[in-house]
C-alpha cells in the first residue's frame, strides 16, 4: 500500500502541476513583451492607431507592446511574417482591407492564406473614403459629376495612392456602376496624389476622410459624398454615394488586429476584451472621431471574421471587374 | 505687413523661448546630430520610434523636437561623409566627394567647420524665407506638375555628367548603370515587379542607403586596406582645425549660391531637397577656378552643405501651408500632428498661429544650437582619425551593418550592402566614379514615373513637355548644358582629325 501511494503521489503531483501550468499560460498572458507587426511604413493612420492601441495595452498589462514596421509588397511582407509566427499570442498583426480582402485577388499568388493562417481578434476602425473634386470641375453633387463625366468620356482623371488601393478600387467601382469612363492615375502614396489634385492635374480622388478634410474646410477642394453606406459622423451633411444615385455603393478602408491561426481561444478573447475597452476610452474615441469614424459596434472575434469574409468576396468581384493586377 | 510679421515673430519666439521648448529643441538637435553621424539609422527611423513619446507632449513641443531631429541629422551626416567617406544621409553624398579628399590632405578640421558654418547660414536664411514667403512659395510648388518634374530631372541628369572629373564616357556609363539599378522594384502604373528575381525583398527596390553605403563606404574601406599604412597623411599633415581667411573668402560665394538653390528646390515635394546638394555642386563646378574640384576644393563642401540644409528647412513649407509632406520625414510629422489632433492643412497658419510661428522661431534657435554644438566637436572628430586604422575600420563596418539592418530588420539588406561594397571596389579599380551612379539611381525612377504620368495626363501627346512654359524652359537649359558639355569633346576630336 505504501509503495502504491509512493508511486501515485508524484504522478498526481506532476499531473496537477501540468494542469495548473496549462491554465496559467492563458492566465499569465502576457508574461513577456508583445510584438505588433504593422505592414506599412511608420506615420500613416494605420500605424498611428497601432501605436495608440499598443500604448493602451502596455498600460493595461504592464508588458511592453512594441510596434514593428515591416512595409513592402502592399502589406504582404508583414502579413506573411505573422502568418508564419508561433501561435502563442505574442505576435500580433494589424491587418487591413488590403492584406486580407484586396490582395488575395489583386496578386496572383500570396505567400500566406488570409483565411487559414489567421485568427481575427478585433476590428479597430472602419474609415470612410470621401469623393473630392478640384473646384475646376463644375459639379456640386454626385449626380452632376456623373452627367459631366458622361458628356466627356475619357476626359476626367482620378488619382489614387497606389494600384489596388481602396481609393483606386472605389474609382473603378464608381466607373462600373455609373457607366462613365475616367482615367486612373496611380501615385506612390496619397500625398503626391493630393498635391496633384490641388494643382488640378487630376480632377477627382477618393481619398480617406482625415487626409482630405483640411483642404475641404479651406475651400481648396469640394467634397461630394462619402463612400460608406451610412453617413459619417464627422460630416453629417455630406451624402453617401449610395443615396446619390448608385445604391449599394459601399467601400471603406478598415484595419484590425489578428493573430496566427491556432492561438488559444482564451488569449484571443483576452486580447479582444482589452482592445474593445481601449477603443472606447475617451482619447481613442476622439482620435477615431477625427478620422471620421467611431468604435465598431458588436466587436467580437467571430463578427470580425464574418466581416472579413464578406469583404473578401466583395473585393474579389471589384478587383476582377476593374482588371487591376499586381505581380 | 511688416507689423504683422513682427507680431507673428514675437508670438513665435515667445513660444519657442520657453524653457520647456528650449529643452526639447536641444534634445531634438542633439539626437539628430547623433543619428546623422551614425550611418544607416536616420531621422525616419528615429522619429518613428519617438512618436509614442510625443503622445504625452504638448503639440508644439513635440513638433519642435521632431523637427530638430530632422535638420540636426543634416549636420551630423556631413561629419561621416568628410571623415570616412560614408554618407550618413542621402544629402551628404556630394559632401563625400571633396570633403573626404580634404580630410585625406589633413584638412578635415576646416572641412567640418565650413560645413557647419555653411549649414548655419543656409538654415537661418531659409527660416527667414519660410517666415516671409511660405504661402506664395507653396503656390509655386503646386505649379510643378509631372511634366515640369520630368524636365527638372532631365536637367539634373545632364548635370550628373559634370559631377565626374574624369572621363566623360565613364560618367555617362555610370549614370546609365544607376538608372538601371533604380528600375528594380514594382512599377507604379502596372503593378508589375521588375528585376526582383522573385525575391519579395527586392519588390520595392533597393534602398538608397544600401547602395550609397556599399559603393562609397565599404569600397573605400576595402581599397584603404589594400593600400596598407598610407593613412598617416590624415594625421601628420593636420594644418589646423579652423578654416583660413582664404577658405572663408572663396566659400562665401558658394554658400550664397547653395542657399539660394537649396531654398528653391526644397519646396518641391518629392525629392527637391535631395536634388539641391547635387545642383549646388554642379553649379559651383561651372564657376571660377574648377581645377581643384574632386581633389579637396572647399567650395565643393560649402555649396552642397548650405544647399541641403536650406532644402531641409524649406521642405517644411508644403507641410505647414498645404498639409502635403515632401518626404517620408514630413509624412511622420503629419502623423505626429494627427496624434495631437491637429489636422495639417491650410488653416494651421490661421487657426493655430502659435504652432506655425513657434516652429519657425525654434528652427532658427535649433540652427544656432547646432553650430554651437558642432564647432567645438571638430577637435574631437579630428582626434578620432588618429585611431589606428586596424581598430577604426571594424567599428565603422559594425556601425554600418547595424545601421543598414535597422532600416527594415532584414539581414538581406546587409548582404546586399556588402555586394555593393564589392561592386564599388571594382569601380575604384576601373577608375569609375560612383557619384553619377548615385544620381542616376535616384533620378531614374523619378524621371520614369513623371514621364509616364505626364504622358497619361496628356493622353500620349509628347509635345506637352515643350508647350508647358516651366517645363519647356527647363528642357531648353538642359539641351544648352548638354551642348556646352559636349562641344569641347567634339572640338578635340575635330582637332585630332585635322592633325591627321
Amino acid at each position: 500500500m505504501r509503495r502504491l501511494i509512493g508511486l501515485m503521489l508524484p504522478l498526481f503531483l506532476a499531473l496537477g502541476l501540468t494542469l495548473a501550468c496549462a491554465g496559467a499560460s492563458a492566465q499569465n498572458y502576457p508574461s513577456r513583451p508583445i510584438r505588433l507587426v504593422v505592414p506599412y511604413p511608420p506615420g500613416g493612420p494605420l500605424d498611428i492607431m497601432a501605436r495608440a492601441i499598443g500604448q493602451k495595452l502596455t498600460e493595461a498589462w504592464s508588458q511592453p507592446v512594441v510596434v514593428d514596421n515591416r512595409a513592402g509588397a502592399g502589406g504582404n511582407i508583414g502579413a506573411d511574417l505573422v502568418a508564419k509566427s508561433p501561435a502563442d499570442g505574442y505576435t500580433l498583426l494589424m491587418g487591413a482591407v488590403a492584406t486580407h480582402a484586396i490582395n488575395p485577388t489583386l496578386y496572383g499568388k500570396l505567400p500566406y492564406d488570409p483565411v487559414k493562417d489567421f485568427t481575427p481578434v478585433a476590428l479597430v476602425a472602419q474609415v470612410p473614403n470621401i469623393l473630392v473634386v478640384n473646384p475646376s470641375v463644375p459639379a456640386k453633387s454626385v449626380k452632376e459629376l456623373i452627367e459631366f463625366a458622361r458628356a466627356r468620356p475619357g476626359h476626367l482623371n482620378f488619382g489614387s495612392g497606389s494600384t489596388g488601393s481602396t481609393g483606386h478600387l472605389a474609382g473603378e467601382l464608381f466607373k462600373t456602376m455609373a457607366g462613365v469612363q475616367m482615367v486612373h492615375i496611380p501615385y506612390k502614396g496619397g500625398a503626391p496624389a493630393m498635391a496633384d489634385l490641388l494643382a488640378g492635374q487630376v480632377q477627382l480622388m477618393f481619398d480617406n476622410l482625415a487626409n482630405a478634410l483640411p483642404n475641404v474646410r479651406a475651400g481648396r477642394l469640394r467634397a461630394l459624398a462619402v463612400t460608406t453606406l451610412a453617413r459619417s459622423p464627422a460630416m453629417p451633411d455630406l451624402p453617401t454615394i449610395a443615396e446619390s444615385g448608385l445604391p449599394g455603393f459601399d467601400l471603406t478602408t478598415w484595419f484590425g488586429l489578428m493573430v496566427p491561426a491556432g492561438t488559444p481561444p482564451e488569449i484571443v478573447l483576452k486580447l479582444n476584451q482589452e482592445i474593445v475597452r481601449a477603443l472606447n476610452a475617451k482619447d481613442m474615441r476622439e482620435r477615431l472621431d477625427k478620422m471620421g469614424t467611431e468604435p465598431p459596434a458588436n466587436n467580437t472575434p467571430e463578427h470580425f471574421a464574418a466581416f472579413i469574409r464578406t469583404e473578401a468576396a466583395k473585393y474579389a468581384k471589384v478587383v476582377k471587374d476593374s482588371g487591376a493586377k499586381v505581380e | 505687413m511688416d507689423f504683422a510679421l513682427f507680431h507673428n515673430l514675437s508670438i513665435g519666439f515667445g513660444v519657442a523661448l520657453s524653457l520647456q521648448n528650449l529643452m526639447y529643441c536641444f534634445i531634438g538637435v542633439l539626437l539628430g546630430t547623433l543619428i546623422g553621424v551614425l550611418p544607416g539609422i536616420g531621422p525616419v527611423a528615429t522619429i518613428a520610434m519617438l512618436l509614442p513619446v510625443t503622445f504625452n507632449l504638448s503639440p508644439i513641443s513635440a513638433l519642435i523636437m521632431l523637427a530638430g531631429i530632422y535638420y540636426g541629422a543634416q549636420y551630423g551626416g556631413s561629419t561621416t561623409a568628410i571623415l570616412v567617406n560614408l554618407p550618413g544621409e542621402s544629402s551628404s553624398v556630394i559632401t563625400c566627394l571633396d570633403g573626404y579628399q580634404m580630410a585625406r590632405q589633413g584638412r578635415a578640421g576646416p572641412a567640418l567647420a565650413i560645413a557647419a558654418m555653411a549649414s548655419f547660414f543656409a538654415g537661418t536664411v531659409a527660416t527667414v524665407v519660410i517666415a516671409l514667403f511660405a504661402p506664395p512659395l507653396a503656390e509655386v510648388a503646386l505649379k510643378f506638375g509631372p511634366a515640369e518634374y520630368f524636365s527638372l530631372m532631365v536637367l539634373g541628369l545632364v548635370g550628373a555628367t559634370v559631377l565626374a572629373h574624369g572621363s566623360l564616357v565613364k560618367a555617362i556609363a555610370m549614370t546609365i548603370l544607376g538608372l538601371l539599378l533604380g528600375l528594380i522594384g514594382t512599377d507604379v502604373n502596372s503593378g508589375i515587379a521588375r528585376f526582383s528575381f522573385g525575391l519579395s525583398e527586392l519588390s520595392d527596390g533597393i534602398g538608397f542607403v544600401i547602395v550609397a553605403m556599399g559603393v562609397f563606404g565599404f569600397a573605400e574601406i576595402v581599397s584603404n586596406l589594400e593600400q596598407g599604412a598610407s593613412r598617416d597623411v590624415f594625421v601628420n599633415k593636420v594644418t589646423g582645425l579652423m578654416p583660413t581667411w582664404k577658405d572663408l573668402k572663396s566659400s562665401s560665394g558658394a554658400i550664397l549660391r547653395g542657399t539660394a538653390l537649396g531654398s528653391m528646390l526644397g519646396i518641391l515635394p518629392g525629392g527637391g531637397a535631395l536634388l539641391s546638394s547635387f545642383a549646388a555642386y554642379t553649379l559651383e563646378k561651372k564657376i571660377g577656378d574648377t581645377s581643384m574640384f574632386g581633389k579637396g576644393e572647399i567650395r565643393g563642401v560649402a555649396a552642397p552643405e548650405s544647399a541641403n540644409n536650406a532644402g531641409a528647412q524649406t521642405s517644411f513649407i508644403p507641410l505647414l501651408t498645404l498639409g502635403i509632406p515632401s518626404n517620408p520625414v514630413m509624412a511622420l510629422m503629419i502623423g505626429a500632428m494627427m496624434i495631437q489632433g491637429i489636422a495639417p492643412g491650410p488653416q494651421v497658419m490661421t487657426e493655430r498661429p502659435e504652432l506655425f510661428w513657434g516652429m519657425i522661431a525654434s528652427m532658427w534657435i535649433g540652427n544656432l544650437m547646432l553650430v554651437i554644438l558642432n564647432l567645438p566637436l571638430i577637435g574631437m572628430w579630428v582626434k578620432l582619425l588618429t585611431v589606428p586604422y586596424r581598430l577604426l575600420y571594424p567599428s565603422i563596418l559594425l556601425f554600418c551593418c547595424v545601421g543598414v539592418y535597422s532600416l527594415s530588420n532584414q539581414p538581406f539588406d546587409v548582404m546586399l550592402t556588402a555586394l555593393f561594397g564589392l561592386i564599388g571596389y571594382v569601380f575604384v579599380k576601373l577608375e569609375c566614379e560612383p557619384a553619377p551612379l548615385i544620381l542616376g539611381f535616384i533620378l531614374g525612377p523619378l524621371m520614369e514615373e513623371n514621364l509616364r504620368r505626364a504622358m497619361l495626363l496628356s493622353r500620349g501627346d509628347a509635345s506637352v513637355f515643350f508647350t508647358k512654359p516651366i517645363s519647356g524652359v527647363l528642357l531648353g537649359i538642359a539641351i544648352l548644358l548638354l551642348l556646352i558639355t559636349l562641344a569641347p569633346a567634339v572640338r578635340k576630336t575635330r582637332e585630332v582629325a585635322f592633325q591627321e
